[in-house]
């Protein structure tokens, strides 16, 4: 059976619940494709159930919950399938299990959660930040993992004064600081009136990243390594290059 | 808005300084702009594939000393410029908010005399904190010669201080930049190190370079052997407190009879930084990276090197080894160890538990045991094949078109 969910933790608590005793339970929160003879249910979340199922998860692992959180946040199609074995086995134990790196369903699910922390530390240097013409500070980006209102805690803490949009485009989403609150938003399109000083400080950024480069030197695959390809279309000294 | 012109001139004189991380700061957003992020964090990388972190920048680059291997010195006709501390601090900021740097390394070349410069750098540094309120990370460059009073103050304003040794022995030192001595760097260096304990001590309110002192040498300029280097690092680390020393390997930029034509290959480079993690992270110590008159070996790694050379220690046995031996284990870095050591408390490792949990085997296998079993080669043929495994760092595809190898591709002649 497979259990369709709407990728929200209730909803995933609940499924879980659900299809507990399934040992051939499927979960999905994206469209999947169905096999010959496979039956689907669409869960409905039931806030009773998940608020039950989250202590009993957290009388086991203090840390569980906040592992679900990150793991609902990937954006690999396999998500659902490794929350789905990692809680299994965590209630087979009744212990904490995060550090038994010999059973594969925890090292999948380390992994996961590791690739979206990684992230979320490379994208606190790789956002990049246009000024509007109020002031306010906007942030186009395309990450892998939904981690925007995850970024927005960093940036406003060090930019106090700037109301700044982090625009998950792909997503269709944004994390807004007005200068006193965030909060997320769906967003399409931003219509965005840049400063008048913005493209000259873009194009010394440029002129600055080409100049402390040292040619002879090059090594463009361990650049790469470092900052994936897939990251360059919003960073201005990558998607036009002086 | 400083010019593009002069940004590239002051930004191609300091692309040398290799050091361009940004941990260690404590600063916290009291008002302003910016903040410091303990981990540090890495906001671009160019094509030679080192970090762009910092704004690295020189207040000016006209030099009235003449270092044989600096381009910047006295007598070469590079063009010059020189920024005002507003300028600096300006693009610091506008740089800053759009989040392409976690914040300024800056430095400068000797202008007029060591104290006028190291007052200059100050001013920049002094008025970006105070004017501009920015709480983001400052690594400053300590002038050498410069009174000791201003090192003072500048270090309540930086995060980090550095003084360069350039070069790693005395002998080298006179010889390659005649004007500095081994003593204009060594002292500020102790004598910030000595202030910052006093400071701690005395609880003072404020900052007194919360991310420490760091220094950086080049590397194959001069005849020092690695053995020579990695014991001098090990003893600025143990004496002088620092918390790193960074090594470049030697480009020709300008061209000297003292100075070697060609540059050091990078891969030497590589072994000093992994030789020095060792000394910093994995509680070895000089003595046995490498013997004094000796280089690193370039075919494989030193750990690897030390354990072969000590291979009565190995192999080791996974499950029962304490901690410090696992780090010794070529091939096992801190994540492996501290995956092993938190799995071996559930179930006795196998060898495919380790494979499973990622634990990098190429190297490892030839020094473990696993409940037991062995699953290295014999004895006397690790050597060889830990030698092949990196030799690919090295190997390069011949090419048909390209002139210098196309002549030994057609040919068969090397």
């Amino acid at each position: 059976m497979t259990y369709f969910y709407d990728g929200t933790k209730e909803s995933f608590l609940t499924a879980f619940v659900l299809s507990y005793g399934d040992e051939d339970a499927r979960l999905a929160s994206s469209p999947t494709q169905l096999t010959l003879g496979q039956q689907s249910v669409f869960v409905r979340t039931d806030l009773k159930q998940a608020e039950k199922a989250e202590k009993r998860f957290l009388s086991f692992d203090p840390d569980s919950i906040n592992e679900l959180g990150l793991l609902l946040r990937s954006g690999e199609h396999a998500r659902d399938m490794i929350a789905l074995r990692y809680f299994r086995y965590l209630c087979k134990q009744k212990r904490p299990v995060g550090r038994n790196f010999a059973e594969p369903c925890v090292v999948e699910a380390a992994e996961c959660i590791r690739r979206i922390t990684t992230e979320l530390h490379r994208m606190k240097g790789f956002i990049r930040f246009m000024e509007c013409e109020s002031g306010a500070l906007y942030a186009p980006f395309a990450p892998d993992n939904d981690i925007s209102d995850l970024l927005a805690p960093h940036f406003r803490a060090r930019l106090p004064e700037f109301p700044f949009l982090i625009h998950d485009v792909p997503r269709k989403k944004a994390t807004v600081y007005d200068g006193i609150n965030t909060f997320t938003a769906p967003l399409e399109r931003a219509g965005i009136v840049l400063s008048a000083d913005e493209t000259g400080w873009q194009s010394l950024w440029k002129r600055y990243y080409k100049s402390v480069n040292i040619p002879s030197r090059e090594r463009l695959k361990q650049m790469r390594g470092y900052m994936p390809v897939r990251y360059w279309k919003y960073l201005p000294e990558k998607f036009t290059p002086l | 808005m400083i010019s593009e012109e002069k940004l590239k001139i002051l930004t191609e004189s300091a692309k040398y300084d290799v050091s361009c991380s940004s941990s260690g700061g404590k600063r916290k957003n009291t008002g302003g702009i910016g903040n410091s992020l303990a981990p540090g964090c890495c906001h671009s990388f160019t094509q030679d594939g080192r970090c762009v972190s910092l704004l690295k920048i020189l207040l000016g680059n006209d030099c009235i000393y003449r270092c044989k291997y600096c381009p910047n010195r006295a007598d070469t006709d590079a063009p010059r410029a020189e920024a005002t501390p507003e300028e600096i601090c300006e693009l610091v900021i506008d740089f800053y908010k759009r989040n392409y740097i976690e914040g300024l390394f800056l430095s400068s070349a000797i202008l007029k005399s060591p104290n006028y410069t190291m007052e200059r750098l100050l001013a920049t540094v002094k008025m970006l904190r105070k004017n501009y309120r920015f709480n983001g990370y400052i690594h400053l460059k300590g002038i050498p010669y410069a009174d000791e009073g201003l090192a003072r103050e500048a270090a309540l304003y930086a995060d980090r201080m550095s003084y360069n040794i350039e070069l790693p022995s005395e002998k080298s030192l006179k010889l390659l930049a005649p004007q500095k001595s081994k003593e204009s760097v060594l002292v500020p260096i102790t004598q910030l190190t000595r202030e910052k304990l006093i400071f701690k001590e005395e609880k003072r309110r404020g900052f007194f370079l919360p991310a420490g002192q760091t220094t950086q040498m080049i590397i194959g300029a001069s005849p020092e052997t690695d053995g020579q280097i990695v014991r001098l690092a090990q003893s600025l680390y143990r004496k002088t407190g620092l918390k790193r020393v960074y090594y470049s390997s030697y480009v020709p930029v300008v061209h000297d009879s003292l100075l070697p034509d060609i540059s050091t290959p990078a891969i030497r480079e590589h072994r000093l930084y992994q030789a020095d993690w060792l000394m910093r992270f994995y509680g070895f110590s000089a003595e046995e990276i490498a013997p004094e008159g000796e280089n690193l070996p370039l075919d494989f790694d030193p750990k690897c090197a030390w354990a072969l050379r000590n291979m009565h220690l190995f192999p080791v046995e996974i499950n029962r080894a304490p901690l410090e031996v696992l780090l010794r284990v070529p091939g096992i870095g801190g994540r492996s160890a501290y995956k092993i050591t938190e799995a071996r408390r559930y179930s006795t490792l196998s060898f495919e538990h380790l494979a499973k949990m990622r634990v990098v085997l190429k190297r490892a296998r030839h020094f473990i045991t696993c409940n037991g079993k062995y699953f290295g080669a014999s004895e006397r043929m690790i050597g060889g094949l830990l030698a092949a495994g990196e030799q690919n760092l090295q190997a390069k595809q011949l090419s048909l078109f390209d002139d210098n190898t196309a002549f030994s591709a057609l040919t068969g002649e090397l």
